[in-house]
Formats: structure tokens, C-alpha cells, sequence
């Protein structure tokens, strides 16, 4: 009996070890995968393109920075240029976003005012329009006032995208705090704009942390936009400027990573040392918005 | 609301600028395609007004219609794939046996921050015939027989432009049910362990239940945020071979730009606004009814 009894719970303990094994090599595998392109492009980058077309999975046998130096001093791929359009566009954009959401946000929460219906109800509708429904027009619009292909064309429609989602951040946000706060400023003699700034802003920090995590991402990223309203390569951002590297060395894939890597590392590198804050930011804004 | 409200002129003062901007980039554009929807226009300064002959040509156009399938196809592999994967991970993460949580969770959401052109041009290079990972791996376990050039068989390719989403945003929504499990009190999972649930059981009947808002939060993205589809399309196949990959953004740009038909690439605009918002229309009928039930 009682050795039966022991026989069944090794036979246990051993199937759950198994499982346990499992389980976590499945883990394993999908954890690795999320990050093997970032490593499998980082060494090959390294080689040239005929060690890489000999044997795509080795590791380099002779590393050449070659690769870099090449797309980084060669005028043609403006690299650089790209990477300084996108982080300006981006910068700007984001700005606007946290400060116009702010704005609004606040007012949608504190205050009935006319149209506040109206408005409310429009940005919500900027919700659910699908976005590329709105190419083929904001690309005649913008083409009509001569606002395309110019160094603040995408900084327009990023913040215009990007404004209802914040707005509902902070509106929700402001609704939690007293407003015994700004009744006391405002018995304190403080005028309606310093309130705003000096006693709000402060208080909604958190939130708009997370929008401004949030519209980095989109906007750094954004592509279909830059796509149909930026012409001139010298104002491309940074997935534009991409597309056009692919085109340029189709074959040279080493050469073709380089630059991807270049193009992601401020992105990259951003994600790894604020992972815990974005992933909670983009949590937050996916879960509220 | 506070009992002092400022005087209109500061509402003006604040809301004029971001709310001219909003209506210049958003609802301004919509009425322009409405009117150029009604002409024949090839982008030049010559416009034929033709009445309502784009949108006859819209509904009888074969292409758009695939295209839209091909949208709605996308959009179902990706509510399996993204949702479907990522609830079974968090069911997986959540049992005892899981080691390294936390690197799962940064390295899972990863990439989900990149932008989706380089997932595009990333997996490109995994399909690549002559180069690419998956055919190398399939000659390493012996299966030459099936490599071939991915993304030129026509019948595959939607679901290859699918994986690569699939696989990005695995981790976005793993997280996201991850942080509504966590708030289920660890005390119902464990009497429902002792009460001699297996594994799926309790997945089923004791956390699907519990998280349903979420994962009802995490459809709704699916499949706002998949019906969006074209980046990677316009990196992986621009649509091709033939119109197979075509979605309704990628044949959109292909008419107004590539044959500058502005005309009737209003039109299509229109269309996909109509349809994108009876797809999500449809959702927010679904998510009512869901609640409704739970109410009862």
C-alpha cells in the first residue's frame, strides 16, 4: 500500500516535471523569437555579403564594420537626415498631442460648455474612422494648400490622430481628481490659466506620461502618412527612408540590415531601458482608450 | 463640474487652434472625397463630373471586393493568432511551472514597438527562396521538397502577410490579459485546483469568464487595429502576386497613385470608410450584446 502509494507520486512528481519542462520551453521559444531578428541582424551586419550569402545563419568569421561605414558615409542613403526628420516630426508631434489633449481633456471634464456635446462626439468619431479612408483625401487637401512635402507636413495629421485618444486619457484622469483644488486657486486669487498649468498640470503628470509613450511610438513608426505626403528624400522619416534602402541594395542583405539597425537603435534602446514604464503606458492607453 | 466656469473667451482662446486643426486633417478631408468621388479625375487640372459612375464601378469592381475579403481573412487569422495565442501564454505564464516572467514580458511586447515596415522588410528576409530562414531551416530537417518562394504562391500569401502580425502582437495582448488576470484573487484558483480542475477547465470556466471585459477590450483592437493592415503589405507584396495579398488600403493607394486615378480612388476612400465602419459597428454590436448577457 504504501509503497504503492510512493510509486504514484514519483510517477506524478515526474509528469509534472515534464509538464513543467514543457511549458516553459514553450515560453522560451516564443520569448526568443521576439528577439532573435534583433540579434540575427546584429551579427550578420557584421559580415559581407558574400560570407552571408555562403552560410546565412553563421556568425561572422572576419567582422567588418564595413557595412556601417559605408551607408553612414555615403550622402546618397541619408541615413542621418532621416533619423533627424523623424525624431524633429516625432518631438513636435508628441508635444502637441500631450499639450492639446490636456487642454481639452480638462475642459471636456470640468466644464459643460457649448458644443461640448459636439465635440465630444467628434473626436470620438476620429476613433472609429478607419485611418486610410483619409489617404487619398488629406493627400489632395494637403496638396491643394501646399502644405505636403514640407518639414511640418506630418506633424499636422500625427497630432490631429493622435489627439483622441489623449483626450480621453486625461479626461478620465481629471475626473478623479477633487476639484476642491482648483476652487481653492481660484478663491486664492489665481487666474484661470495658471491654475490650468501651475496646479492641474502637475497632478495629471502620470497620464500624460502615458499618452506621450504612447504617440512616440506612433509617430516614430507611422508610415502610410509619410508615405503619399512626403516627396523629397531629404525630409523622408525613418520607416520612408527604409523602403528606399530595400530598393537600393535588394541583394545586399548585410548591407540592408546595417541600416535597419541604425534606423531602430533609438527606438530599440528606448523600449530596453524604459521597458517597465512603456509597457505599463501602453497597457494603460490600450486598456482606458 | 466646477461652480466658477470661465469666460468664453478663454474657452476660445484654448480650444479654436487644436480644434481647426482636428477639423482640417480629419472631417475636412472626408467631405473632399465625397466630392471628388463624383468625378473623373486622373490627378491633373481636367475634372469630368460623372455622377455616381465610380461608385457603380466600385460595386462591380472584383478587385475591391477581394480585397475586402482578403481584409476580413487577415482580420480572423489575427482574432485566432493574437488573441487566441496570447490568452493560451497567459494561461501558460500564470501556472507554477514558469521561470523568467519577467524577461517573457520584455522581451514578448518587444515587438510590438517596432515599427511594422521593418517587420515587413524582417520577415521578407525569413521568406526569402534563396536566402531565407525558412527555407534553410527546411533543408536543415531534411524537407527540401517543400521549400519554394513563399511569397509568390498566391493561394499562401495572405496568411504569410498574416504571420508576421500575428506574431508582432502576440505580446501586446499577452500583456494586457496578463494585467486583468492579475487582479483575480489568487484564492478562486486555488480552490479550483483543489476542487479537481484540470488545466483547461479552469481556463475555461474560472478565468475566461473573469477577464471577458479585457478580452472583449483586446477584440475590439484586434480588430480595429488589423482591418488597418498595410505597411508590411506595401513592404512584403504590394498586393501581388497578381491582386492575391490586395487589401482595401493597398489597392486605395495603388489606383490614386500608381495610376494617379484620384477620382475613383476617392471613391474606394469612401468605400473603405463605409465598410471599416460597419465592420466596427458590427463589433460594437457584438460587445453590447455580450454585456447585456452578463448583466443577466
Amino acid at each position: 500500500m504504501i509503497s504503492h502509494k510512493y510509486g504514484r507520486s514519483t510517477g506524478k512528481r515526474v509528469a509534472d516535471g515534464i509538464i513543467g519542462v514543457i511549458l516553459n520551453l514553450i515560453m522560451l521559444i516564443f520569448s526568443l523569437s521576439c528577439i532573435f531578428p534583433l540579434f540575427w541582424m546584429g551579427y550578420s551586419s557584421l559580415k559581407i555579403k558574400r560570407e552571408f550569402n555562403a552560410d546565412i545563419i553563421s556568425l561572422p568569421t572576419h567582422p567588418t564594420l564595413d557595412n556601417y561605414r559605408r551607408i553612414l558615409t555615403n550622402p546618397d542613403y541619408h541615413i542621418g537626415a532621416s533619423i533627424l526628420n523623424s525624431v524633429r516630426t516625432t518631438a513636435i508631434s508628441v508635444f502637441f498631442i500631450v499639450l492639446f489633449g490636456f487642454v481639452i481633456g480638462y475642459f471636456l471634464a470640468r466644464y459643460k460648455f457649448k458644443g461640448h456635446r459636439a465635440l465630444w462626439i467628434m473626436l470620438l468619431m476620429g476613433m472609429l474612422i478607419p485611418v486610410h479612408s483619409l489617404l487619398v483625401p488629406i493627400y489632395i487637401v494637403f496638396k491643394q494648400t501646399n502644405l505636403s512635402n514640407q518639414w511640418f507636413t506630418l506633424i499636422m495629421p500625427y497630432v490631429a490622430f493622435g489627439l483622441p485618444i489623449a483626450v480621453f486619457l486625461v479626461q478620465g484622469f481629471v475626473k478623479t481628481v477633487p476639484t476642491a483644488l482648483e476652487e481653492a486657486a481660484s478663491i486664492d486669487g489665481c487666474s484661470f490659466t495658471r491654475s490650468l498649468f501651475n496646479v492641474i498640470m502637475p497632478i495629471c503628470r502620470p497620464v500624460m506620461v502615458t499618452v506621450a509613450i504612447l504617440q512616440t511610438f506612433s509617430c516614430w513608426n507611422e508610415f502610410s502618412f509619410a508615405l503619399v505626403l512626403i516627396r523629397d528624400t531629404t525630409l523622408q522619416t525613418v520607416p520612408l527612408a527604409m523602403t528606399q534602402f530595400t530598393g537600393q541594395f535588394s541583394s545586399d542583405y548585410p548591407k540592408i540590415m546595417a541600416a535597419m539597425l541604425i534606423t531602430m537603435a533609438p527606438i530599440v534602446i528606448l523600449y530596453f531601458v524604459f521597458s517597465k514604464q512603456i509597457i505599463k503606458g501602453m497597457v494603460a492607453g490600450a486598456v482606458k482608450g | 463640474m466646477l461652480s466658477r466656469k470661465p469666460k468664453a473667451i478663454t474657452f476660445l482662446v484654448y480650444l479654436t487652434i487644436p480644434i481647426l486643426l482636428y477639423v482640417f486633417v480629419v472631417f475636412f478631408p472626408l467631405l473632399t472625397s465625397l466630392f471628388y468621388s463624383l468625378f473623373e479625375w486622373k490627378g491633373g487640372p481636367n475634372k469630368t463630373f460623372i455622377g455616381g459612375a465610380n461608385y457603380t464601378q466600385l460595386i462591380h469592381d472584383s478587385v475591391f471586393w477581394s480585397a475586402f475579403r482578403n481584409n476580413l481573412y487577415l482580420v480572423f487569422l489575427c482574432l485566432i493568432g493574437q488573441v487566441g495565442i496570447a490568452f493560451i501564454f497567459v494561461m501558460i505564464i500564470n501556472t507554477r511551472y514558469i521561470k523568467l516572467k519577467g524577461m517573457h514580458r520584455t522581451f514578448g511586447f518587444f515587438p510590438s514597438t517596432i515599427a511594422a515596415v521593418s517587420i515587413g522588410f524582417i520577415w521578407t528576409m525569413i521568406y526569402d527562396s534563396r536566402r531565407g530562414l525558412l527555407n534553410w531551416f527546411l533543408e536543415k530537417v531534411g524537407r527540401a521538397d517543400l521549400q519554394q518562394v513563399w511569397l509568390n504562391n498566391s493561394k499562401l500569401v495572405m496568411t504569410l502577410v498574416s504571420i508576421p502580425l500575428i506574431w508582432q502582437y502576440i505580446g501586446y495582448y499577452m500583456i494586457i490579459m496578463l494585467s486583468a488576470t492579475a487582479a483575480i484573487d489568487t484564492e478562486i484558483l486555488e480552490s479550483a485546483d483543489l476542487d479537481g480542475a484540470n488545466a483547461f477547465q479552469t481556463a475555461v470556466h474560472v478565468v475566461l469568464p473573469m477577464i471577458k471585459s479585457t478580452i472583449m477590450v483586446c477584440i475590439v483592437l484586434c480588430v480595429s487595429g488589423n482591418m488597418k493592415a498595410f505597411d508590411n503589405i506595401y513592404v512584403m507584396t504590394k498586393g501581388g502576386p497578381g491582386n492575391a495579398s490586395m487589401v482595401m488600403a493597398m489597392y486605395g493607394y495603388k489606383i490614386s497613385f500608381e495610376q494617379q486615378n484620384m477620382g475613383y480612388g476617392s471613391a474606394i476612400s469612401v468605400g473603405i470608410f463605409v465598410l471599416g465602419i460597419a465592420v466596427i459597428g458590427a463589433m460594437q454590436l457584438l460587445q453590447r450584446a455580450i454585456s447585456k448577457e452578463e448583466v443577466i
